[in-house]
């Protein structure tokens, strides 16, 4: 039986003492590099599963290895953001990075982040999966989406960004991301579509608007499609 | 016709010369005692007006606007009619003039603009001001070919007034002709031409006598005396003449001074930066001297040159300060510091100011206009005015800054204290739970968790004050930038919401939003932080009660508000829940009074306002307003269901 294995690139030792024993806890093979060269050089050896980057090291931009890694591999990328780096953090999501997890997190948290990022991202040829999200069903291959078992009617553009989310099987997606899938290159930069669409969305699938269950804002970043089974 | 406003209003003629200064300052004083408007005229004659400085203009005009007057321009072929039109269109009770409007001698024999407009029978009172200084030409007369023409048509008619004389009339009436003619001309073209003319009638008058109808009179009259009479009384009256203009010039130079100084003074109280002092003064240098200034302020080897001008450099490399700044202090020749120092083709003043130098004043004349000593005086008197208006704003930036030190300090205090206690109990609390899990022995698994979750509630609540610091310190320095966007509240509220619930489940918040509530500029993760403070705080204080959570909007703010039913806040207090560090006695250990602080810093960076006050039946309010600047997006065009 082969564990995922996954490589932790992290100049702090505190925080690799606490990541180290509970990633491998959970029965996860463990790489561990304190610098940004180091952790290149091994994941292009051992080619781990996934990645947890720390965004501040000490040698490299976080930016610069993440461009590195996805220069040659495909594989979940979570990184691990402070407080005053948000701005990183959404640029690095935009450049392939798979999730992110701000500083201070507990290991629940963690745990969590990981086992999504972990599934794949659903490919395009894939026999398409129905989603669950609470009373929420998608469904990918008919193109339908259920509340409490009824259909409900959505516009196109509205599936669509449905379907973006779903995509990401639990995964954060930004709203630059979201605007490209949804509208097409040409919707860079109007966040503002985006956002009526998610109130309408929400209109129409949540119970309380103002308490969102399924179609989750993360503020300045994006939106999340909360999965059963990653809590 | 212009509406006649309900008072009628005060006309006051305005001209290039520094007495409209004076006139503008009778102007304002008599509108201010009938309580009426008042109107600066310049009255444009086209060609005629060329001496005129239309520059100079303008900063009467401007100073009169300043004064709460209406400026306008008419044009009109003569100052009367200009006057007389606009007096009778505006209904003006009053016109203020200066009698050095006229320039023409005959001006003071019946025909001034004055008498022309009380002819016109106006129906307004007229005052008339007196000018010690404008009775004399402005700048020299010279030899000009009219002037020449002028001095012969004068002999020319003097010796014909002569020839009038009765042959055997008295030689004696003859010359006080010649005499009239000479003075005449030395004052309207100059004492040159006064000589001339004075040797000129000499030899006219010795033509006279050649002439066989004064042969018989000359005999009696010797020339040589009357030669050298004439030239003694010429020179005479050219000498008085002189010292008359000179000192009616002196009269007026003092008072454009007086006129100067008193304008730089007004702008340079305006100027609320060393930069701005710069500019003003190199404007009203470059309109009294006609030259170029900079404010030249030393720093380490270079000099800061203000105004900048780009794409123009000095002209002339500067010796560095240390070279330039004794050469200063000890001044020109060894003598008064404040002399101005020629360097280059340019000229330094040092700007002493009451203790020190506050800088250099670097001025430049215009090639061909190079500056004159005698308006030295005036420009040391510049140079004092912008080194004290400098050292005023010395002052108060240090006055500033001592108070910011001051503010600095209390806080640092404050902090220590609270770091001291806040920081210090739960490190404590989890150094001794971290400690007695490692002793040898074993603790019952109950014991175990207990202690280990105290370790993690405790660095919880590390992290939260080191992150609420965090975040102050960087909205106070303005390091985090307000990432605005148009957006709606209802999708922060619920990620705030979510946010809390996540922790400590459903709350008992009731969210009340209009349908129609338009969306906001905010950044979304600074107010979902607010609303996470805000809400927290309800919980802390009303555990268990319910919090009404609702918005509405005005034309130009979002309003929203989170009220409790907890026990409410002091009224004295209402303010300083704000302040860093503040915590309601007998609040209970909830945080260390950041959390409200932090909501008013996010506020302030969105240009918006947060205030608390108590809810009537109990509880207390904290009411949020955003403000509705700049455009929307637009919307969207209804798409059609699938």
């Amino acid at each position: 039986m082969n564990q995922p294995l996954i490589l932790i690139i992290e100049d702090e030792e505190a925080l690799r003492r606490f990541l180290v024993p509970t990633l491998s806890g959970q029965g996860y093979q463990v790489l561990c590099a304190a610098t940004a060269t180091e952790g290149l050089a091994m994941a292009r050896s051992h080619n781990p599963d996934l990645v947890l980057l720390d965004l501040g090291l000490p040698d490299l931009d976080g930016m610069a290895v993440l461009a590195d890694l996805r220069g040659w591999s495909q594989k979940p990328v979570v990184i691990l953001s402070a407080r005053n780096q948000e701005r990183h953090k959404i640029q690095a999501l935009d450049q392939g990075a798979d999730d992110y997890l701000a500083k201070p997190f507990g290991a629940g948290e963690l745990l969590a982040r990981i086992r999504v990022a972990l599934r794949h991202r659903l490919p395009a040829d894939a026999p398409e999966p129905v989603l669950h999200s609470g009373s929420l069903q998608v469904d990918l291959a008919r193109r339908e989406v259920h509340q409490d078992g009824q259909l409900v009617k959505l516009t196109i553009l509205e599936y669509r960004l449905v379907e973006a989310l779903a995509r990401r099987n639990g995964k954060v997606a930004t709203h630059t991301q979201l605007l490209t899938e949804v509208w097409g290159p040409g919707g860079k930069g109007n966040t503002h579509y985006l956002r009526i669409y998610m109130a309408m969305l929400r209109k129409k699938l949540e119970a309380d608007p103002t308490r969102p269950r399924h179609f989750m804002t993360e503020p300045n970043v994006g939106y999340r499609l909360e999965l059963d089974g990653t809590h | 016709m212009d509406n006649p406003s309900p008072v009628r209003p005060i006309l006051v003629a305005l001209g290039s010369e520094a007495q409209s200064l004076r006139l503008i300052h009778a102007g304002f004083r008599l509108a201010r005692e009938r309580a009426a408007p008042w109107i600066g005229v310049y009255v444009d004659r086209g060609q005629g007006s060329a001496t005129e400085d239309a520059e100079q203009v303008q900063v009467w005009m401007q100073e009169a606007q300043r004064l709460g007057a209406e400026v306008r321009t008419v044009e009109a072929p003569t100052l009367a009619q200009g006057l007389a039109d606009l007096t009778r269109r505006t209904h003006a009770q009053a016109l203020v003039m200066g009698r050095s409007r006229d320039r023409w001698p005959w001006a003071r024999l019946g025909h001034s603009t004055a008498d022309e407009l009380q002819r016109r029978g106006l129906d307004a009172e007229l005052v008339v001001m007196d000018d010690p200084g404008a009775r004399a030409e402005p700048g020299a007369p010279t030899m000009a070919f009219g002037a020449l023409a002028g001095t012969f048509l004068v002999l020319a008619t003097a010796t014909g007034l002569a020839w009038l004389v009765p042959a055997e009339g008295n030689l004696a009436l003859v010359l006080p002709v010649y005499l009239l003619g000479v003075t005449l001309i030395a004052h309207h073209w100059g004492a040159a031409l006064g000589i001339l003319a004075s040797v000129l009638s000499v030899l006219l008058y010795n033509l006279l006598l050649e002439t066989p109808r004064f042969h018989e009179a000359a005999s009696r009259w010797p020339n040589l005396l009357f030669f050298l009479l004439m030239l003694l009384a010429a020179q005479l009256m050219i000498g008085l003449l002189r010292r008359l203009r000179a000192q009616a010039r002196e009269v007026q130079r003092r008072e454009l001074h007086t006129a100067s100084l008193y304008l730089l003074g007004r702008a340079l109280a305006r100027s609320l930066s060393p930069d701005e002092v710069a500019a003003t003064a190199a404007e009203h240098l470059r309109r009294v001297f006609k030259a170029r200034a900079w404010l030249l302020f030393p720093e380490g080897e270079a000099w800061k040159v203000r105004p900048e001008a780009p794409g123009e450099h000095l002209d002339e490399p500067l010796p560095p300060p240390s070279e330039l700044l004794p050469r200063l202090v000890v001044g020109a020749d060894a003598g008064d510091p404040l002399e101005p120092l020629p360097v280059g083709p340019a000229f330094c003043l040092s700007l002493l100011s009451t203790d020190q130098s506050e800088g250099v004043l670097r001025i430049l004349p215009r090639d061909g206009e190079p500056l004159q000593p005698s308006s030295w005086e005036l420009l040391k008197a510049f140079a004092v005015q912008i080194a004290l208006a400098l050292e005023r704003l010395r002052w108060l930036e240090e006055a500033r800054r001592a108070q910011l030190d001051h503010e600095t300090e209390r806080l640092r205090s404050t902090l220590l204290g609270a770091i001291g206690h806040d920081l210090r109990t739960p490190l404590a609390a989890i150094h001794g739970a971290a400690s007695s899990l490692l002793l040898p022995g074993d603790l019952p698994g109950a014991a175990q968790r207990d202690l280990l979750t105290m370790i993690q509630e405790e660095s919880e609540r590390l992290a939260h004050l080191l992150g609420n610091l965090l975040d102050l310190t960087r909205l106070e320095s303005g390091t985090i930038q307000v990432h605005k966007e148009w957006q709606p509240l209802e999708e922060v509220i619920g990620s705030a919401l979510g946010r809390l619930e996540r922790h400590s489940g459903v709350l008992p918040v009731r969210v009340d939003l209009p349908e129609d509530l338009p969306s906001a500029p905010f950044d979304a993760a600074l107010i979902e932080q607010v609303l996470i403070n805000l809400l927290s705080n309800a919980k802390a204080h009303a555990p268990g009660q319910d919090v009404d959570l609702r918005a509405w909007a005005e034309p130009d703010w979002l309003h929203l508000e989170v009220a409790d039913r907890g026990p409410g806040i002091p009224e004295e207090s209402l303010e300083r829940v704000f302040d860093k560090f503040f915590r309601l006695p007998g609040a209970g250990d909830g945080g260390v009074g950041l959390g409200l602080a932090i909501c008013r810093a996010i506020l302030q960076a969105h240009g918006g306002r947060i205030h608390a006050s108590n809810r009537l039946g109990g509880g207390s309010v904290f009411g949020l307003a955003l403000p509705l600047e700049g455009t929307p997006p637009p919307g969207l065009v209804p798409e059609e269901a699938r």
